[in-house]
């Protein structure tokens, strides 16, 4: 489907670091890892880009911006940041696409695009098509006016090859999801460490609760607790060249993390595979399940009245040297592409998009994810939303999520061998093999 | 479907039918039949579970379902799924552009089709074997295997600005109207060309000595008396044309041009997909093509065994 050159990616292009005051590990990132892909990015249309930057003259036609918010909330949210965009000379035609398909054509809808402003994610999943020169280098919108309002880590988020090519839009993390008003009712306390996680794992049990709700339709939301178990056990740099196939899936640390997950499993809702996380997500608002590692999205489904009783807490230490130093908080956010029609346009609402204002919007109407601008209002964050937004600040590092921070057709791959490994656990050095030789392949 | 044999057929129907076998005789119960029958009953039951249960989810709202199970006893029972449904979905545009794509795809596919089977069958030239051979394997092709360079050929193709706005057959009707009838025209012709071969030949060969040119022996001898084929295949085309979303999400990517396939896979969010508004919205999107079916029935078990018993 595609000529892309693969870029051969440096561990610490795929994640990067978040949070104000934290240096970045990974600044030198994008440098040098990119020289494959750069000489193709160079034919994009550089030259033009400087004319009309954010700060420049006012921009005015039509513009064509593409959504893949196919979700009610979000959606009605969108339009209603559209429609307030102040230039009212800028007449703004959303092109709408459901979520999934529009993620899975990407690379044609990227050749030749359909809209001049289109969603995407940041970090790992821009290298692909920036490198293509698929995307338009966006770093004068960042001059002119994102660097004051984003920190450093969003930056790096939006970055390839020493340029900007996204405005993050809004994120959110992962962590173990739970209804505050059944853990008082047994008596439980959000564990620390991997010990006492699996002492209440047993207790819970004991009482007839399932500890963990699950859910692998869609062969996706197992990533997560990889993620997580992996990060925690060894480290965000492990994880990171693990992500980037510098690292083995057949190598005594990845193996432990597939033992600790055998220990969990039996602590998990059976047979996952075929239960969509929304059906699991069910059995904890019914109390049926203690728990459940999933991302904030999983307020998208709580009945309103009991979102106030939804809590999560990260991911147990299990490994001291890494303690919980690692959130994952997938960010989204806009690109332009490389030939906009309207290219004027397009940087101004991207520009205004990177606003606290525009955000503010947005998070009024869809409160299930955080905004990165600074000056957005914190102070109308629920609980679970300021918790996040919190963990994600402090956090040391930052990943995305296994099916961000690698290459898409790995990811596939990895999800399958989760599967398998949750189907039949003991068969586990056969199917790391066997994925091993699939990154090998594909990384 | 359980009606399809028919237990207590008689001679006289089955002669009318026309399939020229000899009837049957008569014969009495037996306990194989009855166990047939009921065979036949629990499978035609267990086709319509999906149909109902999804009809039955539909009227009730997502948040009691997902508490209670699909198949509990209902709380509340009404339209409002319904109403997201048309109000999320945008059905009345989708039929629309549904309409777009499959009367220009069935129309030119029949017609060409026709023309090369109504050649192919009725005329014995050097290649007749060869051009039916190269219909038919086109048929084995998945075209699913086509689909990158198709892409990448398409978006090279300039159209002018009120055909496409695009620019380019990438992104157009057109595109996928000319899919449908690329593809589908293996399939209709290898089946046209088998009806036509049983006319019989002396029709053209009277016609021809009236003094019809080729153009009159096709249309005013052979396609009137195709005209059950076409009726067949036409329901047949319909049902397939219609349920495609694979050509149609490729070569469409503005959201509002996609047809009536599309706006249930937009009913379905990034995490979060309500199942209730889905099952609303399926119950839309087939009600055309049962229509159709309800409509031309007897065309369309007759299109499942067309063409097979002549090769």
């Amino acid at each position: 489907m595609t000529d892309i050159v693969k870029p051969s990616p440096s561990p610490s292009e795929v994640g990067f670091v978040l949070g104000r005051r934290s240096v970045l590990k990974g600044a030198v990132a994008l440098g040098g890892a990119v020289a494959l892909g750069g000489t193709l990015a160079a034919c994009g249309d550089d030259d033009e880009s400087s004319e009309a930057g954010s700060g420049g003259e006012a921009a005015s036609g039509t513009l064509r911006v593409g959504s893949n918010y196919s979700d009610a909330k979000p959606n009605e949210a969108l339009k209603a940041v559209l429609d307030a965009f102040p230039n009212e000379d800028v007449t703004i035609e959303l092109n709408e696409v459901d979520h999934n398909t529009y993620q899975e054509q990407i690379v044609a809808y990227m050749q030749d695009p359909p809209d001049d402003v289109a969603p995407w994610f940041a970090a790992y999943r821009l290298v692909p098509l920036a490198s293509a020169g698929l995307l338009m280098d966006i770093s004068d919108v960042w001059t002119n006016s994102l660097d004051d309002i984003l920190s450093e880590g969003f930056k790096q988020a939006s970055t390839y090859d020493g340029k900007q090519y996204l405005v993050p839009w809004t994120f959110y993390s992962w962590g173990i999801h739970y209804r505050k008003s059944v853990w008082d009712s047994i008596g439980a306390t959000p564990p620390e460490t991997y010990e006492d996680l699996l002492a209440l794992c047993a207790e819970l049990q004991g009482q007839g609760v399932t500890p963990f709700a699950f859910g692998n339709d869609g062969r996706w939301p197992a990533m997560g607790t990889f993620d997580q178990l992996n990060f925690r056990l060894n480290g965000y740099q492990y994880h990171v060249d693990l992500m980037a196939g510098n690292e083995s899936w057949t190598d005594d640390r990845t193996k432990e993390v597939f033992a600790r997950w055998a220990e969990l499993l039996p602590y998990h809702q059976e047979n996952p595979n075929g239960r969509e996380w929304q059906d699991a997500a069910q059995a904890l608002i019914d109390g049926e399940a203690a728990m459940m590692t999933i991302g904030n999205f999983v307020g998208d489904i709580f009945p309103n009245e009991d979102l106030d009783d939804l809590d999560f807490f990260p991911f147990p230490v299990l490994n001291d040297e890494h303690g919980t130093d690692t959130v994952e908080a997938p960010i989204d956010g806009w690109v332009v592409v490389a030939e906009p029609e309207n290219e004027a346009a397009a940087k101004e609402v991207v520009a205004h998009l990177g606003t606290a204002d525009a955000q503010n919007t947005f998070l009024s109407i869809a409160p299930g994810v955080q905004a990165p601008a600074e000056g957005v209002d914190t102070s109308a964050y629920n609980a679970l939303q300021a918790k996040s937004a919190d963990l994600v600040q402090n956090a040391a590092n930052v990943t995305q999520f296994l099916d961000r921070d690698t290459l898409p057709a790995f990811a596939n791959e990895a999800g399958q061998a989760f599967a398998d490994f949750m189907s039949d656990p003991f068969n586990i050095d056969a199917i790391l093999e066997d994925l091993q030789s699939k990154a090998e392949a594909l990384l | 479907m359980t009606d399809v044999a028919e237990p207590t057929t008689s001679a006289a129907e089955v002669v009318k039918s026309g399939n020229g076998r000899p009837a049957p005789r008569k014969k009495p119960v037996r306990p194989a039949r009855i166990g047939l029958h009921l065979f036949l009953i629990v499978l035609g039951v267990l086709w319509l579970v999906p149909l109902v249960v999804s009809l039955y989810v539909s009227f009730r709202p997502f948040s009691e379902t997902q508490a209670k199970g699909f198949l509990s006893m209902p709380d509340s029972f009404n339209l409002d799924n319904y109403d997201s449904a048309l109000d999320q979905g945008d059905f009345i545009d989708k039929y629309w552009n549904t309409a777009l794509i499959l009367v220009p795809s069935l129309i030119l596919t029949l017609f060409l089709a026709s023309m090369i089977a109504f050649v192919a069958s009725r005329y014995s030239w050097r290649f007749n074997v060869f051009f039916l051979v190269l219909f038919t394997a086109g048929n084995l092709l998945p075209p699913q295997i086509m689909v990158a360079p198709l892409f990448q050929a398409f978006r090279r193709i300039p159209l002018p600005d009120f055909m496409s706005n695009s620019g380019n057959l990438n992104g157009s009707n057109w595109a996928i109207i000319l899919l449908h009838v690329g593809f589908q025209m293996g399939f209709c012709t290898f089946v046209l060309s088998n009806y036509m071969k049983l006319l019989p030949k002396e029709l053209n060969e009277a016609a021809v000595v009236d003094g019809a040119s080729l153009w009159t022996v096709y249309s005013k001898v052979v396609m009137p008396l195709t005209r059950p084929a076409l009726a067949a295949l036409a329901t047949l085309e319909f049902a397939w044309i219609y349920n495609d979303f694979f050509w149609a999400v490729i070569f469409e990517q503005r959201g509002d041009d996609r047809p009536i396939t599309s706006a249930l896979a937009n009913l379905g969010g990034q995490f979060v997909t309500d199942t209730n508004v889905v099952a609303a919205a399926s119950i839309f999107v087939i009600i055309p093509v049962m229509i159709v079916y309800f409509a031309l029935q007897k065309h369309f078990i007759a299109g499942l065994t067309l063409g097979s018993t002549k090769g």
